[in-house]
């Protein structure tokens, strides 16, 4: 456990920039986009008069439907995280068997006492825990900060920011659930992060590379002998991986349309699962026969990182 | 007594070309043995094998284990600097050092900041920060630092400078070995290490041209310099070697007898190097 601890560390340290930094900036935007939106109202209305208006008639509309605008609004804030931190995890686990190989630091690392699977597991930890985690603690961070913000803006307008927006929605509640959608799709994502450490332990080199190329080319292949065969395009790798993406239990959706918000689990183009944001719509995802198959892929793929690991070298 | 290292057979195969072939090693605890042989000889394969870092053909154990099944837990036992400059170069000292007590039960924080207070190195420093020397400083401290059976040195001193290198063989011999440890070591730069050597194996095309104690080399292995005018009878006596300095001729015996060596002129124990030159030359030939 200190073993596995410690290179969880190793992993979190090589990776400051991606697990600490993209998150930040992330936030740090966020902020300065509300920022500027107050300034420009402050600027062109220097009474704030439509804004007080504004806040006249949101505070008139009932609790529940103020509760509901916040808890959807925090839920959709997580979708720029969420995509951002995709891309992260994505380099993170390309470079993470491939790096030490072609800088040659895989002789020291592997003149310590730990375990190839050891290692593997440090790293599929470090893409499936360590990622969310920190980009949970910033994005909450954002939260409190724009809330802050939020509520200065409110006061010199002569609003209550209290009754207004902050008692009618739990935070800890839209956090929770953004928390049990990330960790529920770094399980979902499993075959993904899979097949990415198995190209990243065989690449020779370029892995990404490697890791694109050969899907695209099947599904090029496979599209083509399919239209040839039933002169249809279903049942491909592309349809695979695109019901993959649109039933992902992470929040993908963040639109308002009719004049209404609309928050969903992945994407709502596919009607495999409900895409409404509860919890039992999450669990759904992970108890289904499609997680069982991808968790059978990724283990094959897993098991073939390791095998290949165990012989990497120099060169 | 047991073998620390024990081959039967060794064999390291790329595509059509055998780096290793078939080698048979014994390295009992307690020494410390020189693995020296030319650019692509096999060490650095043969040495990959011991450490777990390579398959192999041939039977193989190191500290009574398989290294290809079990390196996590015999590097508990072993340590090895494989090369130079192979520390992940975006890491910082400290994230280094702790990492590796984390890792490494017998790892001494104290006994590896002793080494490097005798250096330039601080715990702030990126390994990428620093010269190829001062990595080569930072491994070693890190590896002096391990308590371990078994410590494999590749190269361990290239880019290192003089005072350094002479203060590193002497750390190894006074602070770091003792009865229970073996080093094995690989280098270029034999006349450094030959007067700490135990035991020498040359190594030639993937085979083992000699093994043999220090203490033995002595007993067989006589060099001798005549004038021109002795070289034919020299000659006579079949040398192993013959080069020509400053004017006179030295030979190299294998066995010989040494009073009949005396009568013509001086001996000397050769050196490993003069003895490594010899060696390939005979197996050349």
């Amino acid at each position: 456990m200190k073993r596995l601890i410690a290179l969880i560390r190793r992993e979190y340290w090589e990776n400051k920039g991606a697990f600490r930094t993209t998150p930040l900036v992330i936030g740090a935007l966020n902020v300065a986009f509300l920022l500027m939106a107050m300034f420009t109202t402050a600027h062109i209305d220097s009474d704030l008069y439509t804004f007080r208006e504004g806040i006249k008639i949101m505070a008139e509309q009932p609790d529940a439907l103020r509760g509901t605008i916040m808890y959807q609004g925090m839920l959709g804030s997580s979708v720029l995280f969420t995509v951002v931190m995709s891309f992260v995890i994505f380099f993170y686990l390309l470079g993470a068997l491939y790096d030490d190989r072609k800088d040659r630091s895989i002789l020291f690392w592997k003149s310590l006492p730990a375990s190839d699977t050891l290692t593997i597991a440090s790293k599929l930890i470090t893409a499936m825990v360590l990622a969310p985690l920190t980009f949970l603690v910033v994005m909450i961070l954002t939260h409190i900060l724009m809330a802050i913000f939020g509520s200065l803006m409110v006061l010199s307008a002569d609003g209550n920011p209290w009754s207004l927006f902050l008692s009618v929605v739990n935070p800890f509640k839209a956090w929770a659930m953004i928390a049990a959608s990330w960790f529920a799709q770094s399980i979902w994502a499993l075959p993904v992060y899979g097949w990415l450490l198995l190209v990243s332990a065989f690449a020779p080199r370029v892995p990404l590379l490697f890791a694109t190329l050969p899907p695209l080319i099947f599904a090029i292949l496979q599209t083509w002998i399919e239209f040839l065969r039933t002169f249809t395009l279903k049942n491909n790798i592309v349809g695979v991986i695109g019901n993959w993406l649109f039933n992902s239990p992470a929040i993908l959706t963040a639109e308002v349309h009719d004049q209404r918000g609309e928050i969903a689990l992945g994407i709502p183009l596919s009607d495999d699962f409900d895409h409404a944001v509860t919890l039992a719509n999450i669990l759904d995802r992970l108890f289904s026969l499609q997680m069982l198959a991808g968790l059978a892929v990724a283990a094959v793929f897993l098991t073939g990182a390791l095998w290949l690991r165990h012989r990497a070298t120099d060169n | 007594m047991t073998s620390i290292i024990s081959a039967r057979g060794l064999t390291k195969r790329y595509g059509r070309t055998l780096a290793v072939d078939h080698i048979d090693l014994e390295i009992p605890a307690g020494r410390i043995v020189g693995l020296i042989g030319p650019n692509g000889a096999g060490k650095t394969s043969a040495l990959k094998a011991i450490l777990g870092l390579a398959t192999f053909g041939g039977e193989l154990s190191v500290l009574g284990k398989d290294p290809s099944r079990d390196r996590a837990s015999l590097m508990e036992d072993v340590c090895f600097i494989a090369d130079v400059a192979v520390l992940p170069r975006w890491i910082r000292v400290w994230q280094l050092i702790d990492t590796t007590e984390q890792i490494h039960a017998g790892f001494s924080r104290e006994t590896c900041m002793e080494y490097l207070a005798h250096t330039k190195i601080t715990p702030d420093h990126k390994v990428k920060q620093l010269s190829k020397g001062m990595v080569a400083q930072l491994h070693l401290a890190l590896v002096m630092a391990i308590d371990a059976r078994l410590l494999v040195l590749d190269e361990p001193t290239l880019g290192l400078d003089i005072l350094y290198r002479k203060q590193f063989y002497s750390n190894l011999l006074n602070d770091y070995f003792d009865e229970d440890r073996t080093i094995l070591i690989t280098t270029h730069q034999v006349e450094e290490v030959e007067h700490i050597l135990t035991d020498l194996v040359f190594i030639q095309d993937g085979k083992i041209a000699l093994e043999s104690s220090m203490e033995e080399v002595e007993r067989r292995y006589l060099e001798l310099m005549v004038r021109p005018e002795m070289a034919d009878q020299a000659r006579s006596l079949n040398p192993i070697y013959e080069r020509e300095l400053f004017g006179r001729h030295i030979f190299l015996y294998d066995n010989a007898d040494r009073e009949q060596l005396e009568a013509l002129g001086e001996i000397h124990t050769p050196s490993v190097a003069d003895l490594f030159v010899a060696t390939m030359n005979r197996g050349e030939s």
